[in-house]
């Protein structure tokens, strides 16, 4: 009988090891299966490979794209799912579509909602089922520039491979150690991994690894790893791709019956412009200035605690002004205004011969907010921030 | 391992009979000891003969239900090995009724309903037959009238005798009861004990538990004994109480002269006690027929007040077994 | 108790044996046809479990009350839009346009609590509340057999999670129709498809909520075996839930939310998208089928090995 229970009892014991190998299969398969054998590259062929694929239009391809972030910020409040603080910390996936001449669908998916963002031959839509609206876009200007930031889909934009990998690449050049992997596997397919590491001590990024796929050099994978982190702070990239012609379906767009149709037109002197962001010339007019070069590059903004934080109290009238100024936009920006009144609250005090001030340190990111209302952000060691503090 | 009969390697000659010859009940050095080191149940050797009556007696808490329990298949022996009617467990429980630790059924449905719940339960039990099996059974245990009644509104009588009636859904080769007669009013008492027999008489052997002496003296063919666990006596009721003979007891003012006269007649034992406006005399009756010593203690002029035949109880017999006195009102 | 299980399948042989024999006199032969017979009373066993279940009076208040709410949320949102836009917006407003998305939010908004409850109670009560009443010995005297008892407790837990997700989905669908337009659906992903496809989109998204319940079913039904009361059971699967859903919803955990049950539930949604997620369905499935696998497993090991003393 006793003999019989341990019996009886190894059949759920059998049950979660076959559970638990089936959801660790992929990571084990990779490496039961050894590395996929892609023929070396150095560098530099890769880079004129992958530079050459990208001059011509990328091949029809359909994924679903994974956003990572842990930044090691503090607790965020609660944000919209959809408001771009969210993709600060968590993850988050939007689902991508890509047809042949420029075509393309990306949507993001959430608890019974879906937002779309649908361009179809200089035709764009936006499509938000929260609010039940459907956004026609407009642009001037280059037929073939991609939507301007300032669509409110811009975020989602930011998110696709393209887009990170061309940031990063920009960036390569004398400040950085690069090599390549190929042995990795990005969404199932093998890939070269492009390895960007500053040389520079005074960054807090360790690495950037940019994936590109073994056969197309489509980016598929963007990693940047903070020091000391095991894990990349910060990551984008397919969980699942697809290199076929998309069907049709999903790069036209009917606005359905009930719904709001709104059109807006973009572009660099378009009414929207201004409206959507009217801070933009304030801000401009602050100036922003740039300390250091390579990975130890600081962004210096003038700004005080009460600018980024919409004011306090003791003073008034100027909020007022400010709120006013606010209120045409969505929840995005007061969602930022709490994140940054919350990030402040827990921030350490420094002071050296620069002057004194606040300091945010995260994995990947040091801001410095200076008591002479200068905002110092950069992806450095708050050593380096407070030294180029001193820099006036 | 709760049967003998086909484990592997058991020596054929240790086995118990299996098929019909068998023991209605056979256990073989069963053993209970539950969490926490508590032995319920001490190496258990019993032996119920088919056709018996057959007593299961010991005090609460002496090890009965386990017993029961580790029989149906309930409780999992910690060692030893038990059969129902020679057969594995499985093939023999439908050829068993139960009635364990008092009636439980589902209050929301009626009697019938209950019945045809646990018949469904049963994987030999014909679908085609149950309406007539569940009637027959509220029948014999004269609730059909009750039949469409919820369970809820039993009095504890009836939900005793639904019990008995889902233990004779089908045709039983053997009843195992568990204090069948608990809680009942001294009516619904001799109801059941009437019941019993009734099914005895068809041949049906039926393993009764107990705490009451008079209860199991008064049904069974044979009885075993349980304290503290352990078998401490087992056989038909006669043998239990086989040290003691039946004795004559003759009550007279004139002692002396009884005495004589039995003595004359060859019975042994005998025995001058006093009791209350005179005294008595007892002897072993032996062969003697109880009319013959009346006629010749008359013949003799012994005045006689009164004359027993005093049968042995087995109370004084189990007293000194288990070591504590039996509930002996019912 | 593995015997009695391992018995079942070896007791022809002895038994045949007996049945020969002189004593085994008027009863009915088990020997022909043994196994279409087997499978024959399972169904009778289980007829008569489902019988207990959908005539019991608590699981009827149950399926009752979780049939009133769509109609509720349906009258109040007629009400609501009466006096023209208040300002609300995704699937209520879209409830609001079209009679069959009633369904897709009546859905949404109980599967996160009150359908699970009601199935907890059904599957956490399914072993313990025949323990805690006593019937347990008698159905495993007479003999049930254990294995077969607990899948058929399971099978009557899985019917009734179904049938929780089918009323919520009829009654919303009844008011649906009643009470708002009927027409082409508007999807999620802003594509329109006619009405009958939305039907066969709601249909698919019952049973993928069942099958969501059916998994919950299994986890209440291995607490039901390590207890005898039933209240005991319920509650932990109950607390088990709700405990997953503010989990859920804490943006630190987020690593940790795939691994539970209701993460998964809603996912549903994934009907309304052009082209349908299958992908998130299917995964959905397979977590589904992972805790009905595991937590199935554990009812079994527990309920064969258990003493019943009760």
């Amino acid at each position: 009988m006793r003999r019989g229970t341990f019996v009886r009892w190894g059949v759920p014991v059998a049950a979660a090891a076959v559970i638990a190998a089936a959801v660790g299969a992929g990571p084990v398969i990779a490496a039961v299966g050894g590395p996929p054998a892609l023929p070396e590259r150095s560098a530099q062929q890769l880079l004129a490979d992958a530079l050459a694929a990208a001059e011509k239009s990328p091949p029809p391809m359909s994924g679903t794209v994974q956003q990572t972030a842990s930044l090691g910020l503090p607790a965020l409040p609660a944000a919209g799912a959809g408001s771009p603080v969210a993709l600060l910390s968590g993850s988050h996936e939007v689902k991508v579509w890509y047809g042949a001449n420029g075509k393309f669908r990306i949507a993001m998916p959430t608890q019974l909602n879906e937002t779309n963002l649908i361009v179809n031959e200089g035709q764009a839509w936006y499509w938000d089922s929260a609010a039940n609206t459907a956004t026609k876009l407009h642009w001037q200007g280059g037929a073939r520039r991609s939507p301007a930031p300032s669509a409110p889909a811009a975020t989602h934009a930011d998110l696709t491979p393209q887009a990170a990998a061309e940031k990063v690449l920009e960036q390569a050049g004398e400040h950085t150690a690069i090599r390549v992997i190929n042995t990795a596997e990005v969404a199932g397919r093998p890939v070269y991994q492009l390895v960007l590491a500053p040389k520079d001590d005074g960054s807090l990024v360790q690495e950037v690894r940019l994936a590109l796929d073994g056969e197309t050099y489509v980016p598929l994978q963007v990693q940047v790893y903070a020091k000391g982190a095991a894990e990349p702070a910060f990551q984008v990239g397919f969980t699942q791709v697809t290199f076929t012609p998309p069907a049709e379906e999903n790069f036209t767009f009917t606005p359905p019956a009930g719904a709001k149709v709104e059109e807006r037109s973009l572009g660099a002197d378009g009414e929207a412009g201004k409206e959507t962001r009217p801070g933009d010339a304030d801000r401009a007019a602050r100036g922003l200035k740039v300390v250091g070069d390579g990975w130890t590059r600081v962004a210096v903004v003038k700004a005080s605690a009460a600018d980024l934080t919409g004011g306090t109290p003791s003073d008034g009238e100027r909020q007022g002004e400010r709120q006013g100024e606010w209120r045409g936009h969505g929840g995005d920006e007061a969602d930022g205004r709490a994140v940054v009144a919350d990030l402040l609250k827990k921030a350490t005090p420094v002071s050296g011969p620069w002057g004194s001030g606040r300091l945010i340190s995260t994995k990947l990111v040091t801001a410095l907010l200076t008591d002479d209302g200068r905002l110092l952000v950069g992806a450095v060691t708050p050593e380096e921030i407070t030294e180029a503090a001193g820099v006036r | 391992m709760t049967t003998v009969t086909h484990e592997a390697g058991a020596p054929s000659g240790a086995a118990p009979p299996s098929g019909p010859a068998a023991p209605a009940i056979v256990t073989r050095g069963l053993t209970k000891r539950f969490r926490g080191g508590q032995v319920a149940v001490d190496t258990l050797d019993l032996s119920v003969p088919r056709g018996s009556v057959f007593g299961f007696l010991g005090p609460n808490g002496s090890g009965k239900t386990t017993t029961i329990r580790m029989l149906l298949g309930l409780v999992a022996p910690t060692s030893g090995e038990h059969a129902l009617l020679g057969l594995p467990l499985a093939a023999a429980l439908p050829r068993v009724g139960a009635l364990v630790e008092g009636p439980a059924f589902y209050p929301y449905l009626s009697g019938e309903a209950n019945l045809r719940r646990f018949d469904a339960a049963d994987p030999t039990a014909p679908a085609a037959t149950v309406r007539r099996r569940v009637g027959e059974a509220l029948d014999r245990v004269g609730l059909t009238a009750a039949a469409g009644k919820r369970y809820r509104n039993y009095s504890l009588g009836m939900r005793q005798r639904l019990a008995i009636a889902a233990a004779l859904l089908g045709p039983r080769e053997l009843l195992v009861l568990d204090e069948p007669t608990n809680g009942l009013d001294p009516q619904g008492t001799r109801e059941v004990r009437a019941l019993v027999k009734e099914i005895a008489a068809d041949g049906t052997t039926v393993f009764v538990s107990s705490h009451l002496l008079a209860e199991v003296e008064q049904m069974c063919t044979h009885a075993a004994v349980m304290r503290a666990g352990k078998l401490v006596a087992q056989g038909t009721i006669a043998s239990l109480s086989g040290g003691q003979p039946v004795r004559v007891r003759i009550e007279t003012p004139d002692a002396a002269a009884a005495v004589r006269v039995l003595a004359a007649l060859g019975l042994a034992g005998v025995h001058i006690g006093a009791v209350e406006g005179g005294t008595e005399v007892t002897a072993e009756l032996g062969g003697h027929a109880p009319e013959r010593i009346n006629a010749a203690l008359v013949g003799a002029d012994v005045p006689v007040r009164g004359l027993a035949v005093v049968r042995p109880s087995l109370e004084d017999v189990f007293v000194g077994l288990t070591g504590e006195g039996f509930d002996v009102d019912g | 108790m593995s015997t009695a299980e391992t018995e079942i399948r070896r007791a022809p042989e002895p038994a045949t044996i007996v049945e020969a024999g002189p004593s085994a006199e008027g009863r009915p032969a088990a020997a022909p046809a043994p196994v279409a017979r087997a499978r024959w009373t399972f169904w009778r066993l289980l007829g008569s479990e489902l019988g207990l279940t959908f005539r019991r009076p608590r699981n009827l208040v149950m399926l009752g009350v979780l049939a009133a709410v769509p109609v509720l949320l349906g009258v109040t949102l007629r009400l609501m839009t009466a006096d023209d836009e208040g300002g609300v917006g995704g699937i209520i407003a879209a409830a609001a346009g079209n009679s069959l998305m009633l369904t897709f939010a009546s859905l949404s908004f109980l599967v996160t609590l009150l359908m699970p409850v009601a199935v907890s109670v059904v599957a956490g009560d399914a072993v313990a509340g025949e323990a805690g009443a006593g019937t347990l010995r008698y159905l495993l005297a007479a003999p049930a057999g254990r294995t077969r008892l607990l899948a058929v407790k399971y099978l009557n837990a899985v019917v009734y999670g179904f049938a929780v997700t089918a009323v919520v989905a009829l009654a919303a669908l009844v008011t649906g129709l009643a009470l708002f337009p009927v027409g082409p659906v508007t999807l999620l992903s802003g594509t329109t498809v006619p009405v009958a496809e939305g039907l066969l989109r709601i249909l698919v998204s019952v049973g993928y909520v069942g099958a969501g319940m059916a998994a919950l079913a299994a986890v209440a039904l291995a607490f039901s075996t390590f207890t005898e009361v039933s209240i005991g059971a319920i509650a932990a699967s109950v607390v088990l839930v709700v405990v997953s859903q503010v989990l859920r919803a804490v943006p630190q955990l987020d690593g940790l939310a795939g691994y539970l049950l209701p993460t998964w539930w809603n996912d549903f949604d994934g009907v309304l998208r052009s082209p349908v997620d299958t992908a998130a369905l299917g995964e959905g499935l397979l977590v589904f089928g992972a805790y009905a696998l595991l937590f199935g497993s554990v009812a079994w090991a527990r309920f064969t090995g258990k003493d019943i003393t009760s």
